[in-house]
């Protein structure tokens, strides 16, 4: 079965180069055929998923194990392809308008399908190196959607999320060093690799190693100190793409500091250290600052970037308690958001398509214009700042709950005060836009609205989107089955 | 007993909003016909449940999983009084809507909000665990918002604002401190908490944990100092939405309060003092505000307020007698029960004036109810009630309010501990009763006895539909009759409800109209007749140069207000300015990094670019892009390979670095 998987990496890369290679596969029939590629990736996923896991040794590199690259799936692994795959498929199916509009569409099409093969590849990575390599294609193929426009603004962004980006990789390259010299081995195993024998005495240099990869896959997370590159890119892109680099290409760091910190050192070495405490002031630190500067912010694609740097450093918080329920909070809050930013960005995209609006300043009314997307907006955004029944609810109830029961001082209460405080922003920077569009004043105008919904292609994955924010959140089970599934894989031996 | 039946008066409404949302967009009439039918059904099952509750049943049920924790409810008797007393009121609100929202824009959508409010509400009177309660709290607290900004005029976006604010910002807090309650004693169930708690929990925790769900709840119930929403928020809703905003969605933070009190701080003097020293300023000040606005719906907010300080007095002094709380309880219970349905009867009685005026300012109404008996009896009905005259239904909850401090200061004054507080207290109480007096009759004269400034204009006759009419005199006529058969009616609700917070009877049975209770209410109608012929006519009005009548004016000053004093400039001003100060020097901190590399370490020779307006250089791309020979160079393959070259120096030696350290 496990053969199913690799042939799920490796569908989008070898389509993705084929479009890019043959101009021939320009023109009107492209978007329907990625559509149906996409589609296929996802049912090869899940159908790989529900079969029996094995393990997959492709290629060497030299002699050594360690430079192997290898592929393995697991309940992690799969956890995130099958959200990447879902994502993928929905952002197809809402560019299939979108994109109808845009100019060089062949290319578009070709770095997306390669960036989706380069994140299958990271999720099912089974070492080290093959982490490594999926996170750096992952980079320069999701370069070119930065890049799309073409203009001064976006050679600019792609540049700085170049930058950001390799620096972060090569950080991260260096916990690989690290764990080449004193692990038993660069296989992902839950508990970590790390051999008692040859770090003692050597603690606090793989302890300064450990820091810095976290920090530099922190990078694509967009953790505090790299996390100035998100809110420039990721609305540079055109909606469909960022919805996918918000919501879903995030998750990739948060993934590569899962298995960075769970798999290889280990969550007993860093316990307790300085560097689970620096790690969960600069998430915290993040949190606040995100949501702050996103409540500042009139652009609404930047809006909701500051936004994502905020609510992915709510899993990285989660994370880095180290802690059971926290862990699982993490990863329902993964799926929460990517649902609903992507749901959000999807938002800003059928608006700006439609009415060319960018600015948030711009939307008075808008409800009545387009009421079915914000209303889908609506739901999204309640669902964000975590209003019960719905998604982010659930997860920070988990976060909370983790926090407080992880022991450490001060954060165990600080911590569920700065998200519940981040969540206030959120309120006040996206209800002000719900406010504004449907409840537009006694003097607004009703005679000069005009209808400017999208078309349903648009409107089925906001859809989907927005109902899955309120059922994900009402019976959060299946999620939470499975995010409980991973944690005790992890935290076996605790009981929470 | 599990039983199912329990969902029906939350989830009715529910699919009642989405239903006549669809009619509406077909047909306008049978939108109202289905949404009024929706009310009744509900009515009809509360009431169901009711009947059960009295005859001694309880019921539960729960819904696992959902929201991960899963949601419980539990009918008893005081829930499902409270559940009778939402739907009822709900039902004539809604049935009163189609008349008073005739003229209204987006009324769809008004029907939706109002009937998943409703649902919300009861859902939050029936839940038997914080949990659940939290989740129906906060749905009530945004499809509300709705209803606050129906009209969508500038002062009602203002209160919007100021109301969704205090309604997230409450939530949140709540929310915090159902963690810390969750960590401290593992379980939020309403049944499980005084068991818990008994339990040797973190008492420091605790009342944190207390403290913050108050706040949550206090928000919504108007309790000092978060009460700044309600006299905005509530006068510029549509009338039956103020009703219902006045009359039960106060009742929600309430039924949190009681929580608190009943359960988990049982029987606990410090948690009491608390909640008293609240109930006592916000009963005070609410009275106080009351009186000077001139303001129909205003001033029936403000009376909100003060009343709801009334019960919270009750609720503290539940905490602070201990066993003997039987009186303070009923006192609770009853004055929750008569302030829903007064509310509902004068909101409903201002929105008859109002749909006909389209005006609030006492000056401009003055003298409309005259000649309209059947108004003018609603009002009275209400007036009477409210002030606490014998024989109508504010007198009892409040002669057994009164009585429960009474009884306390006995209760020191046996155990030989000093009185004078507690005396303040009570005169506080009763000055407060005189206020409510005072400010009843200056509108009750103002509107259906002195004489108009001009001739109305009626616009149509009659001035209201007949059930409309029903709406205001049905429940009106409750008042009189809960009042003069105190006994039966005021104490078989008291008797169902008082288990919810631990009550226990009465020791004898309670003389409802004894001298010294009647003395009481004597007081303070007596303070009452003071503050209207010396302080509200001769202080509160002046002589207008136009027409040379006295008129109502507004003496409150202006500046004098804790929502624009105190809590704007700091919410919407000084910490975002501040916080985002600091974020934005953290957000640009590695850009700036990057930037001084650039500027130092990195600085290339400067040659100057060829079109200076050409473009504009950025930190991440090569700065001379103008220039031929530097691009030229950056493309090439040379460079490309010394890169190359440069970065796998550093690779060897990192590691030779390794190889050292090993």
């Amino acid at each position: 079965m496990e053969i199913i998987l690799l042939v799920a990496a490796l569908l989008p890369v070898v389509c993705g180069v084929l479009l890019l290679a043959r101009k021939a596969f320009d023109g009107d029939s492209l978007r329907p055929a990625v559509l149906v590629v996409l589609a296929l990736v996802l049912v090869l996923v899940i159908a790989g998923a529900v079969g029996p896991r094995g393990e997959l040794q492709l290629l060497h590199l030299g002699r050594s194990p360690a430079l192997t690259v290898y592929f393995r799936a697991d309940g992690l692994g799969l956890f995130f392809a099958i959200l990447a795959a879902i994502m993928w498929l929905l952002s197809g199916l809402f560019a299939q308008e979108y994109m109808a509009h845009e100019e060089d569409q062949r290319r578009y099409y070709g770095f997306l399908l390669l960036t989706e093969g380069a994140l299958l590849t990271l999720c099912f990575a089974g070492n080290y190196l093959t982490l490594y390599l999926g996170f750096e294609f992952m980079t320069v193929l999701s370069v070119p959607l930065v890049l799309h426009t073409q203009t001064e603004a976006a050679r600019q962004a792609s540049f700085k999320y170049l930058l950001y980006s390799v620096f972060g990789a090569c950080l991260g390259l260096a916990g690989f060093f690290t764990i080449y010299t004193y692990g038993t081995s660069t296989v992902f195993t839950p508990g970590g690799v790390l051999d008692p024998a040859k770090i003692a005495g050597h603690e606090t240099l793989l302890q300064i190693v450990a820091f810095l990869s976290i920090l530099g896959f922190g990078a694509k997370a967009g953790m505090f100190p790299l996390q100035a590159w998100l809110p420039t890119a990721h609305p540079e892109a055109p909606a469909p793409a960022s919805a996918l680099l918000s919501g879903v290409i995030t998750k990739a760091g948060v993934l590569s500091i899962i298995r960075v910190v769970y798999y290889q050192f280990g969550r007993d070495f860093l316990r307790g250290t300085w560097v689970q405490y620096a790690w969960l002031a600069l998430a915290l630190c993040t949190v606040l600052m995100g949501s702050m500067l996103a409540y500042k912010e009139n652009l609404f694609k930047k809006r909701l970037a500051y936004s994502t740097v905020s609510q992915v450093s709510y899993v990285l918080f989660g994370l880095a308690l180290m802690e059971k329920t926290a862990f699982v909070g993490a990863l329902l809050h993964v799926v929460y958001h990517s649902v609903i930013k992507d749901g959000l960005f999807f938002t800003a995209g059928a608006i700006i398509c439609r009415t060319g609006r960018k600015t948030v300043d711009q939307y008075r009314g808008i409800g009545k214009e387009m009421p079915i997307t914000m209303w889908c907006f609506t739901i999204c955004s309640l669902g964000l700042v975590g209003i019960p029944p719905l998604g982010g609810f659930v997860s920070k109830w988990y976060l909370a709950m983790g926090a407080l029961h992880s022991g450490l001082d001060v954060v165990n209460w600080l911590g569920p005060v700065i998200l519940l405080a981040s969540a206030l922003l959120t309120a006040g920077y996206l209800f002000s836009i719900t406010i504004q569009a449907f409840f537009p004043g006694a003097s607004f105008h009703y005679d000069t609205v005009q209808r400017h919904e999208p078309t349903t292609w648009m409107l089925i994955p906001l859809v989907v989107l927005a109902a899955a924010t309120l059922l994900l959140g009402l019976l959060p089970q299946p999620i939470l089955q499975a995010a409980e599934a991973i944690s005790g894989t992890l935290f076996g031996e605790v009981i929470a | 007993m599990s039983n199912p039946f329990l969902l029906v008066p939350i989830f009715c409404p529910m699919a009642g909003a989405l239903l006549s949302y669809l009619v509406g967009r077909k047909s306008k009439p049978a939108r109202d016909v289905v949404a009024s039918l929706f009310g009744i059904v509900t009515f009809l099952s509360a009431a169901l449940l009711f009947v059960q509750a009295a005859a001694g049943r309880t019921f539960t049920f729960a819904i696992p999983y959902i929201c991960a924790n899963g949601l419980t409810f539990k009918l008893d008797g005081f829930r499902a009084l409270y559940a009778g007393v939402a739907a009822l009121m709900w039902m004539s609100t809604t049935v009163f809507s189609g008349e008073y929202l005739e003229h209204y824009r987006n009324r769809n959508r008004y029907y939706l909000f109002t009937l998943l409010t409703c649902g919300a509400t009861i859902g939050v009177f029936l839940s038997n665990d914080f949990f659940t309660t939290f989740v129906f709290f906060e749905i009530m607290s945004f499809t509300s918002y709705v209803l606050v900004i129906h009209d969508e005029k500038p002062a009602a976006m203002r209160a919007g604002e100021t109301y969704i604010a205090v309604a997230v910002i409450g939530g949140m807090v709540m929310l915090m401190g159902l963690f810390l309650l969750q960590f401290a004693l593992g379980t939020l169930n309403f049944d499980q908490l005084q068991a818990a708690a008994g339990q040797g929990a973190n008492q420091m925790l605790l009342y944190t944990a207390g403290v913050l769900i108050l706040f949550g709840f206090g928000a919504k119930a108007g309790m000092f100092p978060l009460h700044i929403w309600l006299p905005k928020a509530h006068p510029v809703a549509p009338a039956p939405a103020s009703a219902l905003l006045s009359g039960i969605l106060t009742k929600a933070g309430i039924f949190g309060v009681l929580v608190l009190s009943g359960r988990l701080f049982f029987h606990d003097s410090t948690w009491g003092s608390l909640i008293l020293t609240l109930g006592v300023i916000t009963m005070f000040l609410g009275a106080l505000l009351a009186v000077f606005s001139i303001d129909l719906k205003r001033t029936l907010a403000c009376s909100s307020m003060s009343q709801i300080g009334f019960i919270l007095v009750g609720i503290g002094m539940q905490g602070l007698l201990g066993h003997h709380n039987s009186l303070a309880v009923w006192g609770t219970v009853l004055h929750m029960v008569n302030h829903s349905l007064l509310k509902l009867v004068l909101f409903l009685c201002a929105g008859a004036i109002f749909m006909n005026l389209h005006v609030l300012d006492l000056n401009k109404l003055r003298g409309w109810g005259r000649n309209k008996p059947l108004l003018h009896l609603c009002f009275l009905m209400g007036v009477l009630g409210i002030t606490g005259v014998p024989l109508w239904n504010g007198y009892i909850s409040k002669t057994l309010l009164h009585e429960s401090i009474v009884e306390y200061i006995e209760l020191l004054e046996a155990a030989g501990a000093g009185t004078a507080l507690f005396h303040c207290v009570e005169w506080i109480f009763l000055i407060s009763g005189g206020l409510t007096a005072a400010y009843m009759t200056k509108l009750y004269i103002c509107i259906f006895w002195e004489k108009p400034m001009q001739p109305f204009e009626e616009h149509k006759k009659p001035y209201m539909h007949l059930h409309s009419a029903l709406c205001i005199a049905i429940p009106a006529l409750l008042l009189p009759l809960m009042g003069m058969l105190p006994t039966q009616i005021m104490g078989g609700m008291a008797r169902m409800a008082q288990g919810f917070t631990g009550g226990e009877s009465p020791e004898h049975a309670i003389a409802w109209f004894s001298l010294t209770n009647l003395k009481g209410a004597a007081i303070s109608l007596g303070i009452g007749a003071a503050v209207y012929l010396l302080i509200i006519r001769p202080l509160l009005m002046a002589k207008d140069e136009e027409s040379g009548r006295r008129v109502y004016v507004n003496r409150w000053p202006a500046w004098l207000d804790l929502e624009m004093l105190v809590y704007r400039p700091l919410v919407q001003y000084i910490i975002p300015f501040v916080t985002a100060l600091v974020c934005r020097i953290l957000d640009h901190l590695t850009d700036w990094g990057v930037a001084l590399l650039n500027h130092s370490l990195l600085r290339k020779r400067p040659i100057p670019p060829r079109n200076e307006e050409d473009y504009k250089p950025g930190n991440f791309l090569p700065r001379e892009r103008g220039d031929f020979v530097s691009q030229r160079i950056v493309s090439s393959i040379s460079y490309s390979l010394l890169l190359f070259g440069v970065g796998f120096c550093v690779a060897m030696g990192y590691m030779i670095l390794i190889l050292l350290l090993r």
